[in-house]
């Protein structure tokens, strides 16, 4: 409820300083900043505490149980855990990001002022982002940390397990972005259930294609075909098994699959925005 | 700290510590497990478990090689004798091809388990490791360890023109080292060598990174080093018999031989073994043999 009347009282002081685009974006990061602190204060960074348990648990006890495969083991575990976590946090914290508000009603002291709907969407949208982000690169750290303790001292899979790490933020940005617009015209239970099966079906993309190419009718085709190209690409950002093997996408890969992403939440959140922007909060 | 925090936190330890003895009476009285339960079949086949790992396939992958591993642990530790990695056909482990043809499929770049596959399943089926391997080489071609172990199972099997094949096949591929060059000729001509084995055996214990492998490589090295002793020891006695007209009684009578020879010798002057047993001498047979408690002879 704090970081609510601060974003408000943040919102208003930017009002008083500046309307034009600068206000626009300074308003934006009010609500981003407020959004991250309301996380924090609502514990969802202690998700951490358990993922260092987890790992240290594993640190310790792995190798008596994988045949010297632990460093391997250690990567897998961690960047899954990471991904793991990071998919709960984007769904159960993205899909109560506008709800919350809604059902205590500080939305209508945040639209009583000149922020947009655009606006508190995306401010809402970078703030879980940066709540995602931090999460990230702690935990990327905790791997780098268990690395080094089972390879008693540097180890090379430490640098490229970070371009997988970035892969994976990239796939909880896309997450995060449709949660936040399943968010914006149902209920989080709804959202949450059909987040999670975006989820499952971005990663089935590669047989959405197959089924398309292999069907006869073209119906059917043109069916799965579009869906294909509709539903997100989640199996491009799967990079933890070859981080396991010490290999790392090819920078040019990791471009085009930060442009698809950057390109796919700008239409992911502009519809989310045209939804939101026809709900009557007056 | 009020009385009722006091009563509270009594009732929490109270009520954790009775748990724990209704859990082990629970324990106790449980009928034994099913020893069948251990081989129930795996439900899902690779390529569907590939399918709905969503992502997390290397992790699944790890969960199956580790599996493997406690299966094939667990049937050794039921088993009273002592049995080597490599000849575990009378365990009944029908499951450990599905669990290592699981692994490879979800991480087909995870390579332990095609060596696992190399050594510890040709003896429980003998198909489904070479299919397992040439899956390995299809997904693999440039890895030129996934060769060696096809070249391993055949020479195995005594079929030493495949092996070599393997190996030819093998040389070939960049960054692959020089002795799998040597080993092409080396199959064809003589593949059932002494000489052959102890290459292998020696290139096993050189790249494997699993404990077990590496241990049964240095037996089987072991045992080719006990068979070479005996040779010299079987030479040295029947030049002994041609000399002196009868085989050794003692080992004392070819000390003398046995340390210019710099054979090590333990304080009785009896040759000892690569396991440092000592020799045991057949008397009027001019044969050595291994004490039956030697380490050479365990596996």
């Amino acid at each position: 409820m704090q970081s609510r009347v601060d974003t408000i009282a943040a919102i208003a002081q930017s009002n008083t300083q500046t309307i034009n685009s600068q206000g626009s974006l300074w308003r934006i990061g009010a609500i981003a900043r407020n959004t991250f602190r309301e996380a924090v204060r609502d514990r969802v960074l202690y998700n951490l505490v358990l993922f260092v348990l987890l790992l240290t648990v594993a640190a310790i006890f792995i190798g008596e149980l994988s045949g010297g495969q632990e460093r391997k083991i250690i990567v897998d575990l961690g960047l899954s855990a990471m991904l793991l976590f990071g998919v709960f946090i984007a769904i159960f914290v993205g899909v109560g990001l506008v709800y919350k508000e809604i059902e205590r009603r500080t939305i209508y002291a945040i639209f009583s002022k000149p922020v947009g709907r655009g606006e508190f969407l995306l401010g809402k949208y970078l703030g879980l982002c940066l709540t995602l982000l931090v999460n990230v690169v702690v935990m990327g750290l905790g791997v780098s940390l268990a690395l080094a303790y089972v390879a008693k001292g540097w180890d090379p899979l430490i640098l490229t397990l970070w371009p997988a790490v970035l892969m994976i933020y990239m796939e909880l940005m896309l997450i995060t972005a449709l949660a936040l617009l399943f968010s914006s015209f149902s209920s989080p239970a709804l959202s949450a259930l059909l987040t999670f099966c975006i989820f499952i079906i971005g990663h089935f993309s590669a047989d959405l294609k197959s089924l398309a190419t292999s069907l006869g009718s073209t119906g059917a085709r043109l069916l799965f075909g579009g869906l294909y190209y509709l539903l997100p690409n989640l199996s491009n950002y799967s990079f933890i098994t070859p981080a396991a093997h010490g290999r790392a996408p090819a920078p040019g890969f990791i471009l085009s699959t930060g442009l698809y992403a950057v390109v796919y939440i700008a239409v992911i959140l502009t519809a989310a925005t045209l939804v939101f922007s026809r709900r009557n909060f007056k | 700290m009020n009385r009722q925090t006091l009563y509270l936190s009594f009732v929490l330890v109270a009520g954790m510590a009775v748990t724990v003895l209704l859990a082990r009476s629970i324990d106790a009285r449980r009928p034994p497990p099913d020893p069948n339960a251990i081989d129930e079949s795996l439900y899902l086949n690779p390529n569907t478990t590939r399918r709905v790992s969503l992502g997390f396939n290397g992790l699944v992958a790890d969960w199956y090689w580790m599996r493997s591993l406690q299966y094939v642990g667990r049937k050794i530790l039921n088993t009273p004798e002592d049995v080597p990695i490599d000849s575990l056909s009378k365990l009944n482990l029908k499951l450990l091809a599905p669990l290592l043809d699981n692994a490879t499929t979800l991480d087909p770049e995870f390579y332990d388990p095609y060596e696992y596959a190399a050594v510890v399943l040709p003896a429980v089926d003998l198909n489904a490791a070479v299919r397992i391997i040439r899956k390995g080489i299809d997904l693999n071609p440039s890895e030129w360890r996934l060769y060696h172990h096809l070249g391993y199972i055949h020479w195995q099997q005594k079929d030493y023109q495949a092996a070599s094949e393997m190996y030819r096949r093998g040389s070939q591929v960049p960054g692959a080292p020089q002795w799998m060059g040597a080993m092409v000729a080396k199959m064809a001509a003589e593949g059932g060598s002494r000489d052959t084995a102890r290459e292998i055996y020696n290139r096993m214990l050189e790249q494997s990174a699993d404990e077990k492998v590496k241990d049964m490589a240095q037996r089987r090295l072991m045992q080719l080093e006990s068979l070479d002793h005996r040779d010299i020891l079987r030479k040295l006695m029947t030049e002994y018999k041609t000399r002196v007209g009868q085989c050794p009684a003692t080992w004392k009578e070819m000390l003398p031989v046995l340390r210019a020879l710099r054979i090590p010798v333990d304080q009785t002057g009896a040759p000892l073994d690569p396991s440092r047993v000592p020799y045991q001498l057949r008397a009027g047979a001019c044969e050595a043999d291994l004490d039956p408690k030697s380490e050479v002879l365990r596996f």
